[in-house]
């Protein structure tokens, strides 16, 4: 091997896209460097130039990438070393559109385009990183932030914790392919003694096909057969848990998994086509899992469900922190993330509704049998609270007789200021506007709450369409959610009576600050407290969650709330601007995402960032996740005639 | 060939070093600019310092055309050598290589390598010197190319063309002298390809130099 090629690839190979080849394309490419040393001063390129044959990567020294504008030059990139730039040759082989400045003695590695070519085509990693717009003075007309994700991680450190790789890659779930399985006319003892030999936990009850029919499990063994006192002799098709949930191995653990915490399963059982019409091919259970990783959801979960004590549930809730910062660390998918989270808070609720209702239950006899609703609002209701940050909440029940109205409303009131209580002390702030369970004003039953949203509908005044914001995204925690549901019907019942609410809506999304100022610098705050910060939840997240409500609202589509499920389902609903909703969702878990790590990293709300303690490639990221924003406001703009009613 | 021609030893010319001898007839027109140059940079690792007895280990080159160094047209041989050199091994730590090639094969190689292009090294003439030895019994007395040395390049550009050498301080103009005064990162193997490699980088550094002081001609840099 030829040493200067190993210097010029061992330099190369410390920074991205080169990071990503092999050692044999790295070879290749190092082969073809051409180095030049260029003075402070120098210039390498110049703007509206025909593209070189080559791209170039900074060694050592600095280059500003410019663009002369009619006022004059503005400098649009700063690189240092290992940047990679005036990649327009490698893509569209256009001219340059800035000029490069050297402003410190630089020493330039330029790598020929034919041979890049090449490795692009075979190496997705590398076509991503350009697809993404990471190289420095690229300019993407059309970013594809899907790319732009799945780019980003790529570029995480590794952190060495192998237990959670098991939910990036499939191929890392433990399955158990050798199913213990009997007959339902096998008796009881007779599967005991099977599972005692094979030392397992369960046994799969199948038809002669293979066909799953039943589950039993150790605890099984305990509660139905042992505890009840019932005969050994008997079938086990008796006591065996039927139907069975069953799933595919196919899906990719992150459903497997997250079907395994809904349903509070301890093992799932896999078949042929996911469903229990064909044979069983596998297995997965919990225990499998709580060995390979500490704070796993399962762990969490299980333990929150096994304790009222509050103290308990907040040191809980703090590890579940702990597990997110992995999770968002290691580019964990963001709708298993959310969900996760979502499961782990709408535990804590419960646990705390539970908390409530037996401490009340002496001085409130009956009125545990009054149907009623814990409604989460806002971020939690849309499912996407990953920190702990202001609880926004609602109780809604059924309606009572007259005479007992009032004694409802005490008993639910305090049965929300119970739950709040708990909530405070696991560590969530409370909401600053008082939108919570333990305001009179937010515990109504169900005929004044459709009340308050037809008034909110009829009158969208700039009050009401701030509580719109909050209070539209409402989802049924724990409870009678078929009061939720009945509300849902009579909001849009209410809407299609009065077409002109949405269009007040449409306005109010358009009104949330810009991010980028004119010269695509981000837009910080100019006094207070976050002077100098970005606000990404007013300026970013803000205008695609009300963009995704609205449309929601106008499509009529129900029991979806996430913000980036919201575009999801668009996308499927109006395919000729498919791209666009995919790239607006993909866009809000970035967000979601980058808000979570900044609030972890701070401990606080990550609701401002500082951009220049941004990475060069987060502000990419970041700046890449706008470019939606203002598609979408345009198509709103026409669709709910906005520029009628401005004036 | 004519058989008393072989048994004048040394003096025949093999067809290569004819062919090497002609590409070098032509002189390099002095206003040519440094820009349109041909440089080969060299370096070898040697089995001692007497260039009488010392043979050719390792050879690392590379070229710089355009002021761009091109990587591509980096070589890197083991010549073969009957003399073994443990004190060189020691310090090079130059172990014992697979792919060595004969040292008529090196010869041919070499010359067909470096051309007319200008030869460029730090205190390059102990390398050409040693070469030359390799290349005797091919009929090569003499190597026509310009040469450069960078250690003598470097002096000039810091104390013009006139500057006294034995007021010097030779050890500041060694190549890991030099690459930490013009900040480039040593390579912590001394290789005849590493060191060439580092001389390259030396030399474009001293080319914007030379560029800066009005010295933008062949003629000029060859002064």
């Amino acid at each position: 091997m030829n040493v200067i090629v190993n210097r010029v690839a061992e330099f190369l190979k410390r920074f991205p896209p080169f990071s990503f080849l092999d050692k044999e394309d790295l070879q290749t490419v190092a082969q073809q460097v051409e180095i030049q040393y260029l003075e402070k001063g120098e210039t390498l390129f110049t703007q509206g130039e025909p593209a070189r044959p080559s791209f170039f990567v900074l060694k050592e020294g600095t280059i500003h990438l410019v663009e002369s504008t009619a006022k004059g030059d503005e400098i649009r990139e700063i690189c240092d070393e290992g940047d990679v730039f005036g990649v327009l040759a490698l893509l569209g082989k256009r001219p340059y559109l800035l000029t490069s400045k050297v402003t410190e003695n630089s020493l330039v590695y330029a790598i020929p385009v034919d041979v890049f070519e090449k490795i692009l085509e075979k190496n997705s990693r590398v076509a991503l990183f350009f697809a993404a717009g990471f190289a420095a003075g690229q300019v993407v007309v059309r970013q594809d932030l899907s790319q732009g994700q799945k780019a980003r991680g790529e570029f995480k450190k590794p952190t060495g914790d192998h237990s959670l790789m098991i939910f990036s890659d499939q191929y890392e779930v433990k399955v158990s392919e050798k199913v213990l399985t009997c007959g339902p006319n096998d008796s009881i003892q007779t599967a005991a003694k099977l599972m005692s030999t094979a030392q397992v936990s369960s046994i799969i009850i199948c038809d002669y096909s293979n066909f799953p029919l039943g589950i039993l499990t150790d605890k099984d063994l305990r509660t139905r057969v042992l505890a009840l006192g019932i005969s050994p002799d008997l079938p086990v098709s008796q006591v065996m848990t039927q139907p069975v949930i069953t799933r595919k191995k196919s899906d990719g653990f992150g459903n497997l998994y997250l079907t395994m915490i809904r349903n509070r399963l301890h093992h799932l059982v896999l078949t042929e086509d996911g469903t229990d019409r064909s044979p069983v091919c596998g297995l997965i259970s919990d225990h499998d899992i709580f060995l390979s990783m500490g704070n796993s959801p399962a762990v969490l979960i299980h333990a929150l469900m096994n304790t009222l004590d509050v103290g308990e549930m907040r040191k809980i809730r703090d590890r579940a922190e702990q597990m997110l910062r992995y999770y968002l660390e290691n580019e964990v998918s963001m709708e298993f993330v959310a969900s996760v989270m979502t499961e782990i808070n709408d535990v804590i609720i419960t646990q705390a509704l539970e908390i409530g209702k037996n401490n009340l239950a002496s001085d409130f006899p009956g009125m545990n049998q009054v149907p009623f609703c814990f409604l989460s609002l806002g971020s939690e209701g849309r499912e996407e609270q990953l920190l702990r940050t202001d609880l926004d909440n609602a109780i809604l029940y059924a309606d009572t007789s007259e005479s007992q109205s009032e004694r409802a409303k005490e008993y639910f009131l305090k049965l929300g200021e119970q739950v709040i209580e708990v909530l405070l002390a696991c560590g969530f702030d409370p909401c600053p506007a008082k939108m919570m369970a333990n305001n009179p004003e937010w515990v109504q039953p169900l005929s004044i709450w459709k009340e308050y949203f037809s008034e909110w509908i009829m009158r969208p005044t700039p009050e009401a369409l701030l509580k719109s914001s909050i209070f539209f995204d409402f989802r049924p925690v724990k409870g009678n959610s078929s009061l939720a549901e009945e509300l849902t019907r009579h909001i849009y019942e209410e809407i299609r009576k009065k077409k002109a609410f949405l269009s007040f809506m449409g306005q109010n999304a358009l009104q949330n600050p810009p991010p980028l100022g004119f010269f695509k610098d981000f837009m910080v705050e100019k006094t207070g407290e976050h002077k100098d910060h970005f606000d990404i939840k007013a300026r970013a997240m803000m205008p695609l969650t009300d963009l995704a409500r609205l449309l929601t609202l106008s499509h009529e589509m129900v029991g979806i709330n996430n913000t980036f499920k919201r575009f999801e389902k668009l996308a499927e609903i109006e395919p000729n601007y498919a791209d666009l909703f995919q790239q607006a969702g993909k866009a809000y878990e970035i967000l979601m995402r980058m808000r979570a790590l900044e609030g972890i990293e701070h401990q606080n709300s990550g609701r401002y960032l500082n951009p220049k303690s941004l990475g060069k490639i987060q502000r990419q990221l970041l700046k890449n996740t706008f470019s939606p924003i203002s598609e979408l406001q345009e198509i709103i703009q026409i669709r709910f005639q906005l520029d009628y009613f401005r004036r | 060939m004519n058989w008393w021609e072989f048994w004048k030893s040394g003096k025949a010319k093999t067809d290569f070093v004819q062919s090497y001898l002609e590409v070098n007839a032509q002189p390099i027109p002095g206003i040519r600019s440094i820009d349109q140059l041909i440089f080969t940079i060299l370096d070898t690792e040697t089995t001692g310092l007497d260039p009488a007895k010392d043979r050719v280990l390792s050879f690392g080159a590379l070229r710089i055309q355009h002021g761009k160094i091109l990587i591509n047209q980096s070589v890197e041989w083991y010549p073969e050598s009957e003399i073994s050199g443990k004190n060189t091994v020691a310090i090079h730590e130059l172990v014992e290589i697979q792919n060595r090639i004969t040292t008529d094969d090196f010869a041919r190689k070499f010359l067909g390598y470096i051309g007319s292009s200008i030869l460029v090294g730090h205190h390059v003439g102990f390398d050409l010197e040693i070469l030359k030895n390799c290349l005797k019994p091919f009929g090569l007395s003499y190597f026509p190319n310009p040469v450069i040395d960078t250690f003598y390049l470097a002096i000039r550009l810091e104390h013009g063309p006139q500057a006294d050498l034995s007021r010097i301080k030779r050890e500041n103009y060694s190549l890991d002298a030099l690459c930490k005064k013009y900040e480039i990162e040593p390579d912590d193997r001394h290789t005849a390809s590493g060191d060439a490699f580092l001389t390259a980088l030396l030399f474009i550094k001293l080319l914007k130099i030379a560029r800066q002081k009005g010295i933008i001609t062949y003629e000029a840099l060859l002064r």
